[in-house]
């Protein structure tokens, strides 16, 4: 008698285990997957990106005859995105650096640093062609 | 059969469903978080389709002109576009809710033809436009408004030039202003004589490059009560150089239409009208940038100015991400895009189910 009881319990027991763990399983699976929200700009293509786009007008090549520094960092600061930092240096055709001001927007305290490099043919009548050196950088 | 048999049979059963469920749950959790060539790939995959969505027109692909065409498959480029990035105008107000020719998500999702994939796009000048009413004085037949108007970009000021104007029903002027720290104080005329309410528009320009600008707009109470939310009476909706002004209430009664640019201001012509809306004609002008239109009118209450820009930005359109649980990878690109010259900031987030 007490045997059969006992086997009794032991099948009570498991049913009720078997219970509370689909429990936990059904309430875990309803929980949120934790989402991944990662922003993917791939640093290199921002610099050409932002490059491409000040000079699809001319307007880069004219900044870097007429030595317009401050309008490129100024131009540099409004294009690429927040929370990026920048630091650009021109070079002539024999790369000599050209630029005589800091083309920047502070230091860079990121190890993810990536570098572009674009070269610039200005429209005017005189061709001068201008190495540029990008190195971008996510503000920390 | 004896209990312990069953028992045995029980604690098993249990082991087994114990050891693949823990599995289950464990590659569910951990998936999101493997640094795999999996990861890589949809990221990859991703970026192509936010590509794709920027530099390809959509079929047919003048779908934005009409709004009466759903696009069969997605695309925001300009036709025949001279430079990678340059998006249609009418493509892009066609995404903004504002619009009555809006599509709809579910639309723009199905004609993506990327199954599983949700997406957003926000498209916003490179700057903002900052408008604040300071302080109002009463002079002999005229009103003063003081406002503080600042350009500035994740709150660092922005050196502009900006064209500001004073609209208030057949009240039009306009004033040039510059703001070399990013910020300007500006003071607004109007005649008691003229029935409100009252609109301050800016068009800003970077004092550094003419192809960045940015807009903003401000209604103000004059000789009226508080001007209602934008859209109350009107919605607007400008595509292929026209605007339809469709009534929200019955009773409208449209006084005056303006469209205003950086360098010009114009009177717009009724091109047709029905007891549901009134159709304008926008000017096609050399001069690129964004161009505000402004209606003003009355219902049978009150009277009312509304205003939108062409194209109509800032537009975002798309899933919601912030309250999304199901999804597992968000991804975000951002581009310099741009429509009729002038540069706009981009971002597209692609993501995908767990």
């Amino acid at each position: 008698m007490r045997n059969e009881n006992a086997g009794q319990i032991r099948i009570i027991e498991a049913v009720f285990a078997v219970f509370v763990i689909f429990s936990a399983f059904a309430v875990t699976a309803n929980l949120p997957a934790a989402q991944n929200t990662s922003r993917s700009d791939n640093l290199s293509s921002v610099g050409l990106q932002v490059l491409m786009k000040l000079d699809s007008d001319g307007s880069l090549g004219r900044n870097l005859d007429q030595g317009h520094w401050t309008v490129l960092r100024e131009c540099l600061t409004l294009a690429i995105p927040a929370g990026i930092s920048f630091n650009m240096t021109v070079y002539d055709e024999q790369m000599h650096e050209v630029n005589t001001a800091v083309i920047s927007n502070g230091g860079f305290g990121s190890q993810e640093v990536s570098f572009t490099e674009y070269v610039c043919a200005s429209r005017d009548l005189t061709l001068n062609c201008y190495a540029i050196h990008l190195y971008l950088a996510v503000t920390q | 059969m004896p209990a312990v048999s069953i028992d045995t049979f029980f604690a098993c059963s249990l082991m087994v469903m114990l050891v693949l469920s823990a599995m289950a749950v464990t590659t569910t959790f951990l998936r999101p978080h493997m640094n795999t060539t999996d990861g890589d790939s949809s990221q990859r995959l991703y970026r192509e389709l936010s590509k794709y969505l920027l530099l390809s027109e959509g079929m047919p692909s003048n779908w934005g002109q009409n709004g009466q065409t759903i696009p069969e498959t997605f695309g925001l480029a300009r036709s025949n576009a001279e430079c990678p990035y340059e998006l249609d105008g009418d493509k892009v107000s066609r995404l903004n809710d504002e619009n009555f020719y809006a599509i709809s998500y579910a639309e723009a999702f199905t004609s993506l033809e990327a199954p599983d994939t949700f997406f957003k796009i926000e498209i916003k000048p490179l700057f903002d436009v900052k408008i604040r009413l300071d302080t109002t004085f009463d002079s002999n037949n005229d009103t003063i408004y003081q406002f503080e108007i600042s350009t500035e970009r994740n709150g660092v000021p922005i050196s502009t030039q900006m064209r500001i104007f004073t609209i208030a029903e057949a009240y039009l002027k306009a004033t040039s202003a510059s703001a070399t720290n990013g910020e300007t104080m500006q003071n607004v005329t109007i005649p008691d004589t003229v029935d409100g309410p009252a609109l301050l528009a800016v068009i800003a320009r970077s004092a550094y490059n003419d192809r960045i600008m940015s807009f903003n707009a401000c209604a103000f109470a004059h000789s009226s009560a508080e001007p209602n939310l934008k859209g109350t009476f009107l919605k607007l909706s400008p595509l292929n150089h026209s605007l339809t002004a469709s009534f929200s209430t019955s009773g409208i009664d449209l006084t005056n239409a303006y469209a205003l640019t950086l360098n010009h201001e114009f009177q717009l012509e009724q091109m047709s009208n029905t007891s549901e809306s009134t159709t304008y004609e926008i000017p096609k002008i050399l001069d690129s940038g964004p161009t505000i239109l402004v209606l003003t009118g009355t219902n049978s209450t009150r009277s009312f100015i509304e205003w939108t820009a062409y194209p109509q930005i800032p537009v975002e359109m798309g899933a919601d991400f912030v309250d999304s649980h199901a999804l597992s990878d968000v991804f975000s690109f951002t581009y310099l895009i741009t429509i009729d010259s002038i540069i706009y900031d981009c971002t597209v987030w692609l993501g995908g189910p767990a």
